[in-house]
């Protein structure tokens, strides 16, 4: 798949041996950053199951969820959860990218290729890339799960479930942007992770996430209405219960597409600096 | 050995591989580096000896495009290291002194993947990685997880992967530190090799014997300065070959009957020993002479081989011979 787009297609100036050009790079370290991935199983198998106890939590212990006012009429709690699931096992799925990152930054072959002529960045859309990999395996797991054990159905169809993952995935980008910008220049996976949870908890639970916005104290419900998860749930939920969704999926397309814009450049002059 | 590592050779004869006009950094109040000059042509190796804090590691970085001069201009493989750092990242070979390497990987995973990122294609990645690994002996645990691996074969590794893009210029920063014997005397053989193949090396150890082995120009850097610069054996010249230590009951009463015979000691209170330049055997009948005629049993005796100490303490201290000013011209052109 990458030899061919590799040696032509260098920058100019960047044609001449000794240094892949920057679409080899991005290919070759996504092919290995993937691989590495796939490697360690343990972590894999972590990773996987992660989204299970939030499936348990609030698809068993909090079901009663569903009685709150305003909440939608004839719609099973579990059907209402799944997209909220499967927007914030998107969001982890992002931090984990930049996790990963600060480990490849603290030493290890990073490290060489900074003396070598490489375009760092491109470490950064391996490592991006392989996030989107990880996203795909974690939402089938999260999705086939709540099928099968907790009788999840998507009642848009396999095309709306089908699109509802891509919005996940589009928002499970975005963040991986934002977080490896923070992981940039940080430099430590434990500041990271402070950081991290001081958003996420907010971001999660101050949305339409577990309860409809019209359930929130009022002060929370103008906190959710600006928040951009919570136009990634709605877009979600709109797919997957057969509702109209195109105005909140073009909403979340492009917070992602900007989100991306902003973080990406963030994070690849942060990668640059050294330790 | 073979000529199989394989560097480009010098195309441009004449032109130094690295060449470095009073570059300086500092670290906010901080001089690491003091304005060093240095000379490395293509086909030669220059040993960078200092201890710990002498700013080898900082010139490494400089010179491999890691860490920007504060003043100054250096040049490696023809090209300015501030001004087109690309392109002299495509020429060198960096060695680092802790392996840049990623524990879950094989060796052989390693090289293939960086000989992917220096541009070869899949089957040449593999090529060269196999040459890479059959030349420093890691054909056998090519496929073994790194972590599951041995120091001596982690440092091979290292300087493998340096080398995987063929470079002109080969940094090796403190490359046989922690090193057994056997491994350092087939380290020591490769970067031979990599000379007489036309690349240029700038090795850095705090080894004297090592320099003296591997150099062809030794430059000694103290406190970010080069004090002293010159090929092996104008070094030892200055230095002195060896020296002769006795340890006696007295080491006061010994330095003083010493000094009474016209020679110099130098006395190392903590250990009760006096150490005495000693180029030949004549010098250390000297100094058995003068103790005996005080009387004095010398007690241990021992001959040593100068090392980092003694070098800095003839070359680098302002009232011995050569004064470090002086000293701070190029290395061998």
């Amino acid at each position: 798949m990458t030899a061919v787009v590799g040696r032509g297609g260098g920058r100019a100036g960047r044609s001449r041996g000794g240094g892949a050009s920057v679409a080899t790079q991005m290919s070759v370290l996504t092919v290995h950053t993937v691989r590495t991935l796939l490697a360690d199983r343990r972590l894999l198998l972590i990773t996987l199951l992660e989204p299970l106890p939030m499936l348990l939590v609030f698809g068993q212990a909090l079901s009663g969820l569903a009685r709150v006012p305003g909440f939608p009429r004839g719609v099973a709690y579990i059907d209402y959860l799944v997209p909220a699931l499967m927007v914030t096992t998107a969001l982890q799925s992002g931090l984990q990218s930049a996790t990963r990152l600060t480990d490849d930054l603290r030493g290890g072959l990073v490290s060489r290729f900074r003396a070598m002529p490489l375009w760092l960045g491109s470490v950064l859309v391996a490592q991006s890339a392989t996030g989107l990999v990880r996203g795909v395996l974690r939402l089938a797991t999260l999705v086939g799960l709540a099928w099968a054990v907790f009788g999840y159905r998507c009642r848009g169809g396999p095309l709306a479930l089908l699109l509802a993952v891509t919005v996940a995935l589009a928002v499970a980008w975005a963040l991986g942007w934002a977080f490896m910008a923070l992981a940039c220049w940080f430099r430590r996976a434990e500041t990271l992770q402070a950081a991290a949870g001081l958003a996420m908890f907010p971001l999660m639970f101050a949305s339409n996430a577990f309860l409809p916005v019209a359930a929130l104290p009022p002060w929370l419900r103008v906190v959710a209405q600006v928040n951009p998860l919570t136009h990634g749930v709605a877009a979600v939920r709109a797919l997957t219960l057969g509702r109209p969704a195109l105005p909140a999926v073009a909403a979340t397309f492009a917070l992602a597409l900007l989100v991306t814009a902003v973080a990406a450049p963030i994070a690849i002059r942060g990668v640059r600096r050294t330790a | 050995m073979t000529s199989a590592i394989g560097t480009k050779a010098a195309s441009a004869t004449g032109t130094d591989a690295i060449e470095t006009l009073a570059i300086g950094k500092r670290f906010g109040p901080v001089v690491a580096l003091d304005g060093v000059d240095l000379t490395v042509p293509r086909g030669t190796v220059l040993c960078l000896l200092g201890h710990n804090g002498a700013g080898k590691s900082t010139l490494v970085d400089v010179l491999t495009t890691l860490a920007r001069p504060t003043s100054g201009t250096a040049r490696v493989a023809g090209f300015d290291v501030l001004a087109e750092p690309h392109k002299v990242r495509r020429r060198i070979g960096v060695t680092g002194q802790f392996a840049a390497l990623d524990d879950r990987m094989t060796p052989r995973a390693t090289l293939v993947l960086l000989a992917r990122l220096h541009g070869l294609g899949r089957r040449a990645a593999h090529a060269r990685a196999d040459e890479l690994l059959e030349r420093f002996g890691l054909a056998e645990v090519a496929a073994r997880a790194l972590r599951a691996c041995s120091g001596g074969t982690r440092r091979r590794l290292d300087l493998a992967a340096g080398l995987t893009g063929r470079p002109e210029v080969v940094v090796l920063d403190e490359p046989t530190a922690g090193l057994d014997p056997v491994s350092r005397l087939a380290l020591w053989d490769v970067v031979r090799g990599l000379a007489r193949d036309g690349a240029a090396v700038l090795l850095t150890t705090q080894d004297l014997a090592e320099a003296d082995r591997l150099a062809d120009t030794i430059a000694v850097l103290r406190r970010g300065r080069v004090v002293a610069s010159g090929t092996p054996g104008e070094l030892k010249a200055r230095v002195g070959s060896r020296s002769v230590t006795v340890r006696p009951a007295d080491p006061a009463a010994a330095e003083q009957a010493l000094r009474a015979g016209g020679i110099t000691p130098a006395l190392d209170p903590a250990r009760g020993t006096l150490t005495v330049p000693a180029a030949s055997s004549r010098q250390v009948s000297d100094v058995l002479r003068a103790l005996d005629a005080a009387g004095i049993d010398p007690g241990d005796l021992t001959l040593s081989e100068p090392g980092l100490d003694e070098v800095y303490l003839a070359l680098a201290t302002p009232d011995s011979a050569g004064s470090a000013r002086d000293d701070s011209v190029r290395g061998a052109a």
